[in-house]
């Protein structure tokens, strides 16, 4: 059997994400069952069942989503782990792109987190309502979450065992560096114009949640990720790995980097992710709800400045910026 | 006082059944039942005639299989816990068989618990809890430890906490079964007070001293979870 199978840490991972997926089945059939009798206005025996029914499967439901963000940090702590088991890994950026599966999976886990966050706001606003007033919209939106899930237990599935562990890989100089002159940003950015474009994106942010517009908030803040992801591989990770040639996205989560990399991208991702849900719940359930606005403008002020921290501490140690 | 238009609690239809041992085992059946404000209430019953699961619903802890209960016009039967207990901590008092008191708290302690979320300054929550302990007549025990109260002091104690949150309607379940004669001829004396007030009581109980009070109330048998001929 494939190496990667058998470490301990891809054990762990697949049987989580197998019992919890095992979980949302049950709570899928049983919430379909619900959603095509559901009758708030009845007072039958049936609507009080499947009123109990609806809360057992909210119960499950909010469980296996707190247990997914949980493993998506296990799954990156996994990928890392894995890089001692493939040759010429260095981090986990090696690994993932070991095969055609990994980058697709690390994505289509990103999204689900962002749908779990829009699932968990929908919840909450619908258990503050006497008579239940978003539970079809939590409940068609759980559906298709489930899917997505079903494709990602697939993804995992089929992303270790496909992990050859006797094929080397590239490290993440080969992948995320310069090579032959090409220029990885995007737009034919330079670094100056992507980290002023990286700064003027989030002071439209926080702009925008000022002012409510919601719509170019959600507008700025995907376009802010993007640009902050290549803003943070590009520029400020070489401040956090103090090497003008180290660009990798992976490495900081390491140790030997202080896991700074899991407080950088939390903070990065949990603002955008309770951004974007509060906003979309502001369009769809025209529900607002101001302290999510602050808890955003905190996590993404906390995410700029601990960047910018690093430039500046190393500017201060040494004098000079990197190259 | 007594209002003879407004109606506190309204019952339709209510069935309330639990699965045993894998048989369907109906506790209440068909109730329908319209209690007026200020109005008192006597179910009387056997044990397992159902009194109990009726308070239960009534007050919301429980959700019924199928029907309606309705106060003040609107439907609890279906409220999300959350709404349940702000609709208890506001309207509703209870008084239990057992007492149900915290026994390492003080009397005043065990009253002040219903007003801790309700944001009140203490100096508010201190008068009222000294209002109710007065009214249940434990005021003399307000400093003692609830555990060392003798049966019908602790009644008293669970009284005050009944009422320290004024509620409009207060559920007793079996008060006076723990209770000697003299005891339990006071607990009616203070239910009469509090029927006075224009509050509206339900009484589950099989107690005969609640057969012929001495003020106003319906007494409503119950047999096998349904509700027989009603005298007044």
């Amino acid at each position: 059997m494939n190496e990667v199978l058998l470490s301990n840490q891809v054990i762990v991972y697949l049987l989580s994400e197998s019992t919890l997926f095992f979980l949302l089945l049950v709570a899928f059939i049983v919430s379909l069952k619900v959603l095509l009798k559901w009758d708030f206005e009845s007072f039958t025996p049936l609507q009080f069942a499947l009123e109990k029914q609806a809360y057992l499967v909210t119960t499950i439901i909010l469980f296996v989503f707190a247990m997914k963000f949980l493993l998506i940090v296990y799954f990156i702590f996994s990928i890392d782990a894995l890089s001692l088991l493939v040759p010429g890994a260095m981090c986990g950026a090696g690994v993932i792109t070991a095969n055609e599966y990994g980058s697709y999976l690390l994505i289509l886990k990103l999204i689900i987190l962002f749908f779990l966050t829009l699932w968990l706001y929908i919840n909450a606003y619908d258990m503050r309502t006497k008579d239940h007033k978003w539970f079809k919209e939590k409940s068609w939106l759980f559906s298709f979450i489930f899917l997505l899930i079903l494709v990602e237990l697939g993804l995992d599935f089929s992303y270790f065992s496909h992990i050859d562990t006797h094929l080397p890989v590239s490290c993440c100089s080969a992948l995320f560096g310069q090579l032959e002159g090409a220029n990885p940003l995007p737009f034919g950015l330079t670094v100056p114009l992507l980290l002023v474009l990286f700064y003027l994106l989030y002071a439209l942010v926080i702009l925008t949640i000022k002012t409510n517009q919601t719509l170019l908030y959600i507008l700025a803040n995907i376009l802010f990720v993007y640009i902050a992801y290549y803003a943070v591989v590009y520029f400020f990770g070489t401040y956090i790995y103090q090497l003008p040639t180290h660009k990798c996205p992976f490495c900081m989560l390491q140790a030997e980097y202080a896991y700074v990399g899991y407080l950088l991208w939390g903070s990065l991702f949990a603002g955008t992710y309770i951004g974007l849900s509060n906003a979309i719940s502001t369009l769809w359930l025209k529900q607002n709800h101001k302290r999510s606005q602050k808890n955003v403008t905190f996590l993404l002020s906390f995410f700029v400045l601990l960047c910018t921290t690093y430039v500046a501490v190393y500017y201060f140690k040494n004098g000079v910026l990197l190259a | 006082m007594m209002n003879e238009t407004i109606m506190m609690i309204q019952i339709e239809n209510l069935n309330r059944s639990f699965e045993y041992a894998g048989n369907e085992v109906s506790v209440l059946k068909e109730i329908n039942l319209n209690i007026r404000q200020g109005e008192c209430v006597i179910l009387k019953g056997v044990s397992g005639s159902g009194k109990t699961t009726l308070l239960s619903l009534i007050a919301g802890l429980d959700k019924p299989s199928s029907g309606k209960v309705l106060i003040e016009g609107e439907p609890i039967s279906k409220l999300p816990d959350a709404f349940a207990s702000e609709l208890r901590a506001k309207k509703i008092g209870m008084i239990f068989q057992h007492f149900n008191l915290l026994e390492h708290l003080s009397v005043s302690e065990n009253v002040t618990i219903p007003l801790i979320p309700s944001g009140l300054k203490m100096k508010e929550i201190n008068k009222k809890v000294n209002t109710a302990l007065t009214l249940a007549n434990i005021m003399h025990k307000k400093e003692i430890l609830s555990s060392r109260l003798s049966g019908g002091e602790k009644q008293r104690t669970a009284i005050a906490r009944a009422l320290v949150a004024n509620p409009d309607i207060i559920l007793c379940d079996e008060p006076t079964a723990n209770l000697d004669r003299d005891n339990s001829l006071l607990f009616i004396e203070i239910l009469k007070e509090l029927h006075s007030m224009g509050k509206t009581i339900v009484v589950a109980t099989h107690d005969p001293l609640f057969d012929h009070l001495s003020f106003e109330s319906t007494v409503i048998p119950m047999v096998d979870g349904e509700i027989r001929e009603m005298s007044v």
